[in-house]
Parts: C-alpha cells; structure tokens; sequence
C-alpha cells in the first residue's frame, strides 16, 4: 500500500464508491442536458416579424397533400411579404411534419419557435386529439384541410361533448377555426347532385376504414334521406387507410351490383382506388362514381392516362373553378414559385382554404393592430375577406367555420391542367348554412359543424 | 410513536446513494424554476418514459424475454385512464364529493385504474405468454398487442356493448380514440391547473412524485432475490431449473410486474398528451421501450432511464434542425446503429468504462503524477489510434490496390 501515499483519503476504490462516481455522471449528464434545455423558449413579441407555425403531414400516406398544402401557404407569405408584409412587419412561416408526436411538434411551434398564429394540420384524428392542446396554447390555430365537422360544432347539448363522453360528436374549440368546406358540407353537395341529376338509386360505398371513411358515409345516407331520396344501399366496404390491394372490397362491391358509388378517398388511397378499379371494368358496371375530397392535381397526374373521364370528384378547390381576379393572383403567384419544381404548378385541393387562411391572419392583425391572441380570436370570429380566390369569404362567428364552397367537376382529359392527365370540368361549387344542414340532419343524430 | 419506517423503508441501501437520489429528485423537483414552459413538458414525458422503459427492462435485461407488445400496456391503461375522467368519476359524484379538489382525487383513481387494468391485462396474456421464450415470446407479445390495437380501432367493445343493449355503439371511439382533460384544481388556496399545456408545472411535480416512488420500488424488485432468481433465468433457464426454480412461474411473476409498471407509465403519459388512440397499441410503439433500452443499456438499472432521456433529448435535438428532422427516422437510425456496433452494454455501458477508466488514470496519477496519466493516455487512446490507423490502412491498400487493376 506504500504507493498510495500521496494523502491519507486516498486510498482503495470500493466497489459502492465507484458506484457513485458513476451515478454522478449520469446525473450530471442529465443536469447539463437540462441546462442547455432551459436556454430556449419564446413567445410573440410586439416587434420583428409576424411568425406563422404550420403543421401538416409531410412525409408518407398523404405526402403529396400536406406538401401541396405547405406550398400554398409559403405562396400566401412571399405574395405578402413582397407587398409591405402585415402592418409593416415581415411575416416568418415555419412549417413542420405532424412527426412522431403532432401535439409534441404543436408545442415546439407555438413555445420554442414563437408562433403567432398557426395553420395545419392534415388528419382529422390528430385535430381532434390535438384540440386541448391547442386551447391550451391560446394562439388562434387555423384548419385548412380539415374534414370532421365535429370541430366546428359547438352545440354539445344536442350532440353531446366530444371531450366528455365516447359519443360526443360537438368538439368545437374557442381558438380553432377552419377555411375548408367539411364533410358535411362535401357529402351535401354529392348527395344534392345525385337527387338533382339522378334520383334514388341503387348505392353503394367504398372508403378508407378509420373515422373520416365511415363518417362520409353516415353524412351521405343522412343528407340524402333529408333530401327525401330514398336510395337503396346496397354494399359498403372499407379497405384499410394506404392499403395496396382493393380488389377484394371492389370484386365486393361489384357483387352487389350498384348503379351509383359513392367513395371518400384521398390523396394515395383515390390513386389505388381508381387505377385497380379501371383494371376490374368497375366504371363500365355503374352509371356514376363520385369521391369527397380525391380531386388532387397530384392524383390526376399519378394516374395518367387511367382516370375514366365524367365520373365526378368533389375537393374543397380546384383551380380552374372560379373566375375571379383573386384566384388568378394566387395561380400566378403559386406558377412563379413552383413551376418546374417537382410538384404540379397549380394548387392542390389545399390551396384555396390554406391561401384564404394566410389571409384571414393579414387582416386580423391588421385590425387588431398586434398578434394578442384573445384580440386575434376576436377579430378572426365574423370577419370576412374579398381577396379569398373561392370568393368573399366569411368566418361565422358561431360555429368558426368559414362559409366555405365544395366544388365538384366532371373528370375529363381536356380540362386545362400544366400536366400528363385528367382535371375537372363543368366545375359546380355548393355551400351549406347551419339552418338547411339542420333541417336537412334532422333526426339523424349528426352535427352540421356549419 | 416511530415505526422506523425510513429505517426500515430504506434498510439495506447505501446512505450515499440515497443521498444522490434525493438530491437528484430535488433537482427534479425545482427545475421548473430553470426550464420554459415546452422543456418542463419534454421533460415530463421522458420521466414517463424513464419508468416505462424501466418496467420493461425488468422483463428483457433481468429475466432474459424481449417483449415486443408492451405498448398494448399503456394503451389499456391509457383507455382506462380516459375513461375514468370522463365517466367513472363523474358517475360516482367526484365533483360533489371532493368540490374543488375533484380534479385531483380523479386522477389519483385514474392512475390506480389504469394501473389495476393494465396488472389484469398482465396477468393473463403473461400466463399465455411465458411458456415460450425468445422470438416466440416476442412474435407471441406482438400478437396480442397488435390484437388489442385491433379491438381499440375498429371498437370491438363498443359494437359488443351496443348488441347486448349497452350503450351507442362507442368505447373506445376507433382511430380517433378519446380526449379529455385534466381541469381545475382548488386545494387549500391553491388553484391551477392539472394538466395545463401551456405551462406543465403541477403535472411535472405529480409526475417527479410518482416516477420516483415507482422507480425505488423497481430498484427494489431487482435487488430483491426475487429479482436474483430472473438474473438466473436470463443467464441459464436450463440450470435454474435444474436447481429448483419453477422458471415459468418466476417469468409470469415478472411479466406481471413489468407489465403493471408499464401500465403507470402509461397513466403518467397519456393525461400530458390529453388523448389515447389506438396507436398507443401498435406495434410501433412498443418499439419505443426496446430502442431506449438498447441504447442506453440493459444490463444496469439505470441503462434504460439513460436510454429514455437519450432517446427524447436526441429527438428533440433532431428537431431543431431542419434537414436532420425532415428525415429524422435516418438520423435517429444511424445514431442507434452507432450505438448497437460500439457500445457494449448502450450508453451507460460507456458512462461504466469512462469511469474504470478514470479511476485507473485516477491511480496512475497517484503513483507519478501528470506523466502517469500521459503514459496511461498512450498506452489506451494511443493503442486505439494505433489499431484505426492499421485497420483503416490495410483497407485503402487493398482499394488502391482494387483500383490500380
């Protein structure tokens, strides 16, 4: 032991002191993570730029649409910069993937980044479970592609709490709104269609299995029987969201012989859906097929020459749909940023609610004269803005739905489109008060969400 | 009146430890204090996932089972949770009942619900499970997971209920699963909020308060010759058995426990993300306790709360980069790969070698001073070198001479 003699604490390293000296690094590992942790952290300031946080799905199943939908968002922010920016000041947007975690990204956005305002979100089921969060966080948040109308339905007498029972269908949230028309208003205008062009029919449904597909579903019988179309159901089938094979459900539905079908597909699902349907001759068995949200320049252009031409898709915009100053302005500007880029040079069915959000924000702030949240929510209920290129648009005041259309064209291959495939033609675009919705729903247990 | 209960409570433990424990909980306790509103969140969930990913090492490192369906856990727990706050405690009068601490007492009863639920759910899938072991043990795990994803998503239980005349049909409200919240509380003066996004505080202090306590009763689970008995089933089943222990009856013990811990993970986790859903039973996310538990180390207790904070911080830090979180599943895959082909035993296998190895510099100081640890340098980091630098050369030889051909 002589050569352990430099003091006398010095000495053997038992086995529990090692220990420690190893708990200690650990710990301190851990505190320094945290110390460089704590530096961050933000909040909108009355000064430097406006900062606009956006969430959508940008990366599998609905890539194409959450890109489609950022793109316009990024067109609405240049167009605006390029003109003096919001009282002055530059507007900053930062968009992320719904990740892993969309409430966790959510919270990034609004606390570590700074947003002002926020846009986003692609899953209805994430808007849902992300709703406490959002009120919590207090920034106006703005759904742009959104399509359960529960969010917009603040009505829980009559339809129960969404937050408080596992049958509520009223989730209405005081700092969320939405630009996009929504199932309900999308399944009245089909169904409205359908009695005006056709009658009762024999029907039958294909959509993908998780809420949106079922709801569609529920609000298409429901709207139809208000209409006092007695439609004869006969086949519903749901192949699971991003399958590969529809055969099975299609062979299924064919079976059953319909003359109309009614499908909500989107985004990859309408590709899958149409291109395996065209293979089994189903758009020669029936008279008509009509999809809720499918008309995507990006499905069209993945299909090529696949798309049957006149069977009829409905989305929340088209680009060739409205004949006005304000659309062209924006299919200019969303040209100039996109053309030649990977990504068809029009806007997707996104655009049209995602421009009018960026917007909607430009003139709140401006009235509210700051990004004050409580004033920002205050101004955004009821405001109306005349550049939306779907038209004068308004934000009820009640519900914190825009009073948005649905536009449904005729698929056809000389529609004007700057790439390989079909478009819509004899565009018709539909919009939906709470007071028809309820008379219409009546009895049917729904929410109108208008 | 003393039942010695600390002396008792703590008999057997070093008082050093003890003490850097509760200087760690301390620290804990008051970080807040230190940390924006978003960290104290972050920080909150990594301590959940710290006792999760805890309870499932007790079944993978201690007693040698990887399972691969312990997300069906904290999904159950997480459904009971939800149902708890919005119809057990209403339906027996909490609001009347506790007035202003309503709030609180629900979720006490949610936390032990949950973690009753997801014991039950244990105790049968684990007495199906144990009696295969390796990667039918995972493959059985993950079937029984995946059938419960299955249940929650098409709400199985819900269609049941509605055919024997219960209830509309819903339970567990398919992919869209169920949200709620945890309000406001009124206690002695004190009022706030339990589970406030925007400012986390109290359910980080709730969370510190029971994540430490379910983290000493681990501690003592290993330590225990309980816990002994699943090290010896890890290493050898064939001689456990051949010396009296009943080894498929200890593998469903700690099944069980794991399982149960796994479940308070989960009723920690899902009030501080306001909803569960079905994905919280896919198998993706029982991915999530192996991945923390491989890199930071199986075979130490604390390997899997160094893998849980590495996992949740990296993330973080990816997500503050935007090229590196746009393909964050590449940056995460090539960081755990870093640390399956050099870390033995993850990152606390290398906090365990960095410390051999300072306290041999430690010595070497002790004999000749500054030159000591400098000879020390040489001999260990000079060696490494000296191999990279042969490895490395012999390769770019033989593709010179690939190349010159």
């Amino acid at each position: 032991m002589t050569h352990h003699s430099t003091d006398g604490a010095g000495g053997e390293q038992t086995g529990s002191n090692r220990f420690n000296r190893r708990q200690f690094l650990a710990a301190t590992g851990a505190g320094a993570t945290t110390a460089i942790a704590g530096c961050t952290g933000g909040g909108g300031g009355s000064s430097g730029p406006i900062k606009i946080g956006g969430v959508y799905l940008l990366s599998g199943v609905a890539e194409a649409l959450g890109t489609a939908s950022a793109n316009a968002a990024r067109a609405a922010v240049d167009a605006i910069n390029e003109n003096g920016g919001v009282n002055g000041r530059d507007v900053e947007i930062q968009l992320r993937d719904h990740g892993s975690n969309p409430q966790q990204t959510i919270k990034s956005l609004a606390q570590e980044f700074g947003a002002d305002v926020m846009i986003g979100l692609t899953s209805s089921g994430v808007t849902l479970n992300s709703a406490p969060t959002i009120e919590s966080l207090g920034m106006p948040f703005t759904l742009t592609d959104i399509g359960t109308p529960f969010i917009t339905e603040p009505d829980t007498e009559a339809y129960g709490n969404y937050y408080e029972s596992d049958s509520g269908k009223a989730a209405f949230t005081p700092n969320m709104f939405r630009t996009n028309a929504n199932t309900s208003v999308m399944t009245y205008a089909i169904a409205k269609f359908i009695a005006e062009e056709y009658g009762a029919m024999r029907v039958a449904n294909m959509g993908p299995n998780y809420a949106y597909g079922q709801q569609c579903w529920d609000y298409f019988k429901a709207y139809s029987e208000g209409l006092g179309v007695d439609h004869e159901y006969v086949a519903s089938e749901f192949p699971e969201l991003g399958a590969s094979d529809m055969t099975p459900q299609i062979n299924s539905v064919l079976s059953a012989d319909p003359e109309l079908l009614f499908t909500s597909f989107w985004a990859g699902d309408t590709t899958t859906f149409i291109s395996q349907a065209a293979d089994q001759g189903l758009f020669e068995e029936v008279e008509d097929v009509f999809d809720t949200i499918g008309a995507d320049p990006t499905v069209y252009e993945a299909l090529g020459d696949t798309t049957p031409e006149g069977i009829h898709m409905s989305g929340w915009y088209w680009a060739t749909a409205y004949d006005n100053e304000h659309n062209q302005a924006f299919l200019d500007k969303y040209r100039s940023m996109y053309e030649g880029e990977n990504t068809p040079s029009i806007p997707g069915f996104t655009g049209g609610s995602t421009w009018a959000a960026i917007y909607m924000y430009k003139k709140a702030i401006e009235s509210a004269g700051g990004t004050d949240s409580d004033d920002l929510v205050a101004e955004l209920e009821g405001i109306t803005i005349d550049n939306d290129p779907r038209g004068p648009t308004t934000m009820k005041e009640s519900t914190h739905q825009a009073t948005a259309p649905t536009v449904i064209g005729e698929t056809s291959f000389d529609a004007d489109v700057p790439y390989d495939g079909a478009g819509l033609a004899n565009t018709q675009t539909y919009t939906l008060s709470r007071e028809e919705a309820m008379d219409l729903l009546d009895g049917s247990g729904l929410g109108p969400g208008v | 009146m003393s039942y010695e209960v600390s002396e008792r409570l703590f008999a057997g433990e070093d008082p050093t430890r003890v003490r850097i424990a509760g200087v760690a909980v301390a620290l804990l306790l008051v970080a807040p204090l230190a940390l924006g509103p978003f960290q104290t969140g972050l920080l909150a969930e990594t301590l959940a996932f710290v006792v999760f990913a805890t309870a499932f090492n007790l079944l993978y490192g201690y007693t040698g089972l990887l399972s691969f369906g312990h997300a069906m856990f904290v999904a159950v727990s997480g459904y009971t949770v939800a149902k708890t706050v919005q119809q057990v405690g209403p339906a027996l009068g909490f609001p009347d009942l506790f007035g202003g601490a309503s709030v609180l007492a629900t979720w006490l009863l949610a936390l032990l619900l949950g973690t009753v639920a997801a014991f039950v759910l244990a105790v049968i899938i684990g007495y199906l499970s144990v009696r295969l072991e390796e990667i039918y043990f995972a493959m059985i795990t993950l079937s029984f997971s995946m059938a419960i994803y299955v249940i929650a998503n098409q709400d199985i239980v819900g269609s049941v209920l509605a055919a024997a005349g219960v209830g509309g049909g819903t339970f567990t409200n398919g992919s869209d699963g169920l949200t709620f919240l945890l309000g406001d509380v009124s206690l002695f003066g004190l009022e706030f909020r339990l589970v406030d996004i925007a400012d986390p505080s109290a359910y980080y202090v709730a969370t510190v308060l029971v994540a430490t306590v379910a983290m000493y009763a681990l501690w003592r689970i290993v330590n225990s010759p309980f816990g002994t008995t699943c090290k010896a089933i890890r290493e050898n089943p064939e001689r456990a058995r051949a010396l009296g222990i009943d080894t498929q009856y200890h593998s469903w013990m700690a099944f069980i426990l794991s399982g149960t811990f796994s479940g308070l993970a989960g009723a920690l986790l899902i009030p501080l993300f306001t909803n569960v859903n079905p994905n919280y039973a896919y198998w993706t996310f029982s991915a999530e306790p192996v991945i923390m538990t491989v890199i930071g180390g199986p075979y130490a207790f604390l390997g899997p709360l160094v893998g849980a904070v590495s996992y949740e911080y990296l993330r973080w830090a990816i997500s503050q980069f935007e090229l590196l979180e746009q393909y964050w599943q590449f940056s995460f895959g090539v960081l755990l790969l870093v640390v399956v082909l050099f870390f033995d035993n993850g990152v606390y296998g290398g906090f365990e070698r960095l410390g051999a190895w300072l306290s041999v510099a430690n010595e070497r100081y002790e004999d000749d001073g500054i030159a000591g640890v400098r000879g020390f340098t040489r001999e260990t980091v000079g060696g490494w070198v000296v191999t990279a630098r042969r490895v490395v050369g012999r390769r770019v030889r033989s593709l010179r001479a690939k190349f010159a051909d």
